[in-house]
């Protein structure tokens, strides 16, 4: 097993976690659920949970609300047990399914007044700003709204109490990247202005666009969490150059951050970590024909990572 | 947009609550329901004028065997109460009101369940007992507003087809189907929320519904079922023949018990489960 804790810092030690996983484990009979998680989100932070799909994001995040209940270990999320104070945390917290239903022959401005009273809580107004911001037309049943447009109801229902602790499941999916850009600079305020948010997504540069830290989570167990700003300055590059005439392989190999490098006839290839300006730089001034920069999938970046600390 | 500005501090009227939502959603349902009500009631009352102190149909009917008059409750058919015995609470009317409230109330809480919407309810600071305790004051309320629609068509349209059985008689009758209905109806409410599913709370609990008529009709006939017909929920209220002897409190209060019961089982399973993804 993997040590999980994160190394370095990441808010300040002083304040308590506001969401603390103790060795829970859930064990469906299908199979699935997840094993012996440990893991904080603490004040302030936005932290992402990254991980294919089936690997345990769901149910993490549905035992926190208590939906479903651990198999064993404890979860305190605002230093109250997630089962006995169930009602109090979720006075507190918002929520995003990440397979989001809807009332469909109400209007969405018929579930969010709804909720809205249940909470005793967001004003009309405040909810009309919400969704004014993501453009949604409040008047339309929900049955006639697009996957897109469903969603930024799940996100107004979610934001619309401005709650201490945001917990979203795969939250920009369906959305378009403009929107997108703004749920992520709405999660940004709400993690500035002292809330926490803990987000899952299986696609790592929405994680590392908007979180401080990542959880990544396979086959139900938490692999590894890391910073984001340490992820990025260690994530390799793939680059793929073909050149009209034939390149020299130590022209390229001894540039800085440059950790691979591969010549094949015409054709370059190099892994860098880090600042990619020497290398293309180096490509631009060259004779080339053809390149691709990829990112490597969210596994090999993480695990490549990983390794290497160890 | 105009709506918005001019309501400040509130959404529309009459969702906030989850009760005032399931209301809501069952509003279409519950105008059908209490349209075939209403309509089969004035179809057995137009009936009747023909069949008033028809002596000939006396005679018919005098001459069937006893079991079956038992059976199908044909005893004074000619006159008002026994007509009404015989052709609506007999079993359409209390069958319409239970069947209502079973297929509503297995869908009140495994309905949403099954569609998934209870996860961002339940996101909300509401205990699950709440969440199933307004979903049975829904059903309350709404099975209430059919068994209503039920008396009032009876007793007020009734006269005019000389059909008279006065108020608190039928009353009494309208009440017991409502609560024989009312049990079923938590029943299925209570299956839904322990299992999630709503499949199985509308099949098992028509199924003892059924069993629990006939387990009442049939002892009349059997005699080796009436040692257990005191299990029949319908022999508790319908099978005491309000119409004819009132109300009888005792009976009342022990469906009430059973009905309480059954919808405490339902909170205390609903408490203690996953909900499914």
């Amino acid at each position: 097993m993997v040590q999980v804790e994160s190394r370095g810092p990441s808010s300040p030690a002083t304040s308590p976690p506001v969401v603390h996983f103790d060795h829970v484990t859930k064990i469906y009979r299908g199979g699935g659920g997840v094993h012996d998680l440990t893991l904080d989100v603490n004040a302030g932070e936005v932290l992402g949970f990254l991980g294919p799909n089936g690997a345990g994001k769901t149910t993490t995040i549905r035992l926190l609300l208590d939906l479903i209940r651990p198999s064993t270990g404890t979860i305190d999320v605002f230093g109250l047990d997630s089962r006995r104070n169930s009602v109090a945390i979720r006075r507190r917290v918002g929520y995003l399914p990440g397979d989001l239903a809807l009332y469909e022959h109400l209007s969405a401005r018929d579930v969010l007044s709804h909720f809205a009273h249940l909470r005793g809580g967001p004003s009309w107004p405040t909810i009309r700003a919400l969704a004014d911001i993501l453009e949604l037309d409040l008047e339309r049943p929900i049955r006639s709204l697009s996957r897109g447009t469903r969603q930024k109801v799940g996100i107004v229902a979610a934001l619309m109490g401005d709650p201490e602790l945001l917990v979203l499941d795969e939250p920009t999916s369906g959305l378009d990247p403009l929107v997108q850009r703004q749920v992520h600079e709405m999660l940004r305020a709400a993690a500035d202005a002292g809330h926490s948010v803990f987000l899952s997504s299986h696609i790592l540069s929405e994680v590392a666009q908007v979180a401080d830290r990542v959880g990544l989570i396979r086959d139900g167990r938490l692999v590894a969490v890391e910073r984001v700003v340490d992820l990025q300055q260690h994530a390799a590059h793939l680059i793929d150059a073909r050149l009209r005439g034939t390149p020299a392989r130590e022209d390229y190999a001894s540039l800085p951050g440059v950790t691979s490098c591969t010549v094949n006839d015409h054709d370059l290839h190099l892994e860098v970590a880090g600042d990619l300006r020497p290398v293309i730089a180096a490509l631009a001034a060259s004779d080339l024909d053809d390149l691709s920069v990829r990112e490597p999938s969210l596994e090999e970046v993480f695990l490549s990572f990983y390794d290497n600390v160890d | 947009m105009t709506t918005s500005t001019e309501l400040p501090d509130s959404g529309p009227a009459g969702l906030k609550s989850i009760a005032a939502r399931a209301l809501r959603e069952e509003r279409g349902a519950l105008v059908g329901w209490t349209i075939g009500v209403v309509t089969f009631c004035l179809v057995m009352l137009s009936i009747f004028p023909s069949i008033h102190g028809n002596a000939n149909f006396a005679q018919l009917l005098n001459a069937y065997p006893e079991a079956l008059r038992k059976m199908f409750q044909v005893e004074n058919y000619t006159t008002g109460p026994g007509y009404l015995r015989a052709e609506v609470f007999s079993f359409v009317a209390p069958l319409l009101l239970t069947l209502f409230a079973v297929l509503w109330g297995s869908d009140l809480s495994a309905g949403e369940e099954e569609r998934r919407t209870i996860d961002l309810l339940l996101a909300n600071p509401v205990s699950r007992r709440r969440f199933v305790l307004e979903k049975w004051l829904a059903l309350i309320v709404g099975t209430l507003i059919l068994a209503a629609a039920l008396a009032i068509a009876l007793g007020v349209i009734g006269p005019l087809f000389k059909l008279h059985v006065g108020w608190s008689r039928l009353t009494a009758e309208v009440l017991a189907s409502w609560l024989f209905a009312v049990a079923f109806g938590t029943l299925g409410l209570s299956l839904g929320a322990a299992t999630g599913r709503r499949g199985l709370a509308r099949g098992v609990t028509t199924t003892l519904a059924l069993a629990s008529y006939l387990l009442s009709t049939l002892s009349t006939l059997v005699s080796w079922l009436r040692p257990v017909r005191n299990l029949s929920l319908w022999q508790h209220t319908l099978g005491v023949d309000p119409l004819g002897s009132g109300f009888h409190l005792d009976r009342i209060a022990l469906v009430v018990v059973v009905t309480l019961a059954v919808g405490a089982a339902g909170l205390w399973a609903f408490d203690r489960r996953d909900l499914a993804t």
